[in-house]
C-alpha cells in the first residue's frame, strides 16, 4: 500500500499533505508489524494519555479523523455541487445566449 | 408591456404542450426551461411554440427559475410570469396574477392557493405550507398566505435587484424575502388550486426543514442578476 500511495504521488494524483497523512498511517501499521515491542512503549503512551490499550486511542483517534473527514468531504461535495450547478446553467444560457444571436443576424442578413 | 411566461420543467411530457398552448396566449413569450428532462419535454415544448433552454443536468426548480430569469432579463422583458409545467396551475389565470403589476399596484404577486377554495390538500402538505407561510410572514414582515408557490409574477425590476441562490425548493421563500428586505410591494391573489395526486415530486419533510431553516437565516449577499453586473 505504501508503494501504491508512492505511486499515485508521483503521477500527482495525491497532493502531498494526503501524502504525508497516508504515509503516517501506513510506516505506523508496518513498525506495528515488524517491531512488536513498540506495542509496550505505545501502550505507556496510551496509559499516559488516560487510554487502558493503545487499541482504545486507535478507535478514538480514528473515529475523531473520520468525522473531521467526513465534514470535510461534505463541504467540498457541496462546494463541487455549486460549481457543476453554476457552469450547467452557464452552458444554458450560452446557448440560448448563441442562438438568439444567430437569429437576430438571419433576420439582419436574410441572404 | 412585455411580458414572458417561465416555465420550470422536469420530465413532463404528459402535460407541457397543454401548458405552454394556454400559456401562449397569455404573454408574449413562453420560455420553458427544460431542467435536464430524460423524456420530451423539451421538444414537446418546443412544438407547442415556447422557447427552450436545456440544463445538461437536473439543477431543481430554483435553478431552472433562476436560469429563465437570467435569460429573460437578457431578453428585456418587463414582467415575469412563472408557473409549474406539471399541470397544477391553470394559465388562464395568468391575466389574474399579473393585473395587479399592470395596475402598478404590486412588485411581486404571489398566486395564493389558500386564497380560494379549491380542491383538498393532504394534510402533511397543508401543514408544511402553513408553518412556511408563518415562517416566511414573519421574516418577511408581510403576510404571505402561500409561500411556496410557483405561479407569481414579477415586475423586472426585483429580479434585477437579485435573484435567488437556492437551486433547490428554497428558492420559494428566499427571493420573497430578499424581495421583501428591498421593500418591493408583495401582494397575494387567489388561484385555483389543482392537487395532482399522482405527483410524486414536490416538497417533502426534508425539504421543509431546509427551506425553514433558510426562511430563518437567510442568506448573507444574494446573486446580482446578470443586468445589475453590467
Amino acid at each position: 500500500m505504501l508503494l501504491l500511495t508512492t505511486r499515485e504521488l508521483m503521477r500527482r494524483r495525491m497532493s502531498l499533505l494526503q501524502y504525508a497523512s497516508w504515509l503516517v498511517l501506513w510506516l505506523g501499521l508496518i513498525l506495528l508489524g515488524t517491531v512488536p515491542q513498540f506495542y509496550i512503549t505505545l501502550l505507556h503512551i496510551t496509559q499516559a494519555l488516560g487510554m487502558l490499550t493503545p487499541i482504545h486511542f486507535v478507535t478514538t483517534f480514528s473515529i475523531l479523523i473520520l468525522f473531521v473527514a467526513t465534514y470535510i468531504l461534505g463541504k467540498r461535495i457541496a462546494e463541487l455541487n455549486e460549481k457543476v450547478s453554476t457552469i450547467a446553467q452557464h452552458i444554458a444560457l450560452r446557448d440560448i445566449g448563441g442562438k438568439t444571436q444567430r437569429s437576430r443576424q438571419q433576420e439582419e442578413n436574410p441572404s | 408591456m412585455r411580458i414572458v411566461c417561465i416555465i420550470p420543467a422536469f420530465n413532463e411530457e404528459q402535460t407541457i404542450s397543454q401548458v405552454v398552448s394556454e400559456a401562449i396566449k397569455h404573454s408574449d413569450q413562453v420560455l420553458v426551461v427544460d431542467d435536464g428532462s430524460q423524456d420530451r419535454t423539451a421538444e414537446l415544448s418546443r412544438k407547442a411554440g415556447a422557447s427552450v433552454i436545456s440544463h445538461i443536468l437536473r439543477l431543481g426548480t430554483g435553478g431552472a427559475l433562476s436560469t429563465g430569469f437570467k435569460a429573460a432579463l437578457e431578453e428585456g422583458f418587463q414582467a415575469l410570469v412563472t408557473i409549474d409545467g406539471d399541470g397544477q396551475h391553470d394559465p388562464n389565470e395568468i391575466p389574474t396574477v399579473l393585473n395587479p403589476i399592470l395596475k402598478d399596484e404590486a412588485d411581486v404577486v404571489i398566486g395564493s392557493r389558500r386564497l380560494k377554495k379549491s380542491g383538498s390538500t393532504p394534510l402533511l402538505k397543508w401543514i408544511g405550507n402553513r408553518a412556511l407561510s408563518i415562517a416566511t410572514s414573519f421574516a418577511s414582515g408581510t403576510k404571505i398566505t402561500d409561500s411556496q408557490s410557483g405561479f407569481r409574477a414579477y415586475r423586472r425590476e426585483v429580479l434585477e435587484h437579485a435573484i435567488h441562490k437556492a437551486w433547490d425548493y428554497r428558492w420559494a421563500s428566499e427571493i420573497l424575502l430578499l424581495a421583501a428586505k428591498a421593500n418591493f410591494r408583495i401582494k397575494e391573489v387567489p388561484i385555483t388550486q389543482i392537487y395532482l395526486h399522482k405527483r410524486h415530486r414536490g416538497t417533502d419533510i426534508k425539504d421543509g426543514f431546509k427551506i425553514l431553516y433558510s426562511t430563518i437565516k437567510p442568506p448573507e449577499k444574494p446573486e446580482p442578476s446578470r443586468e445589475s453586473k453590467t
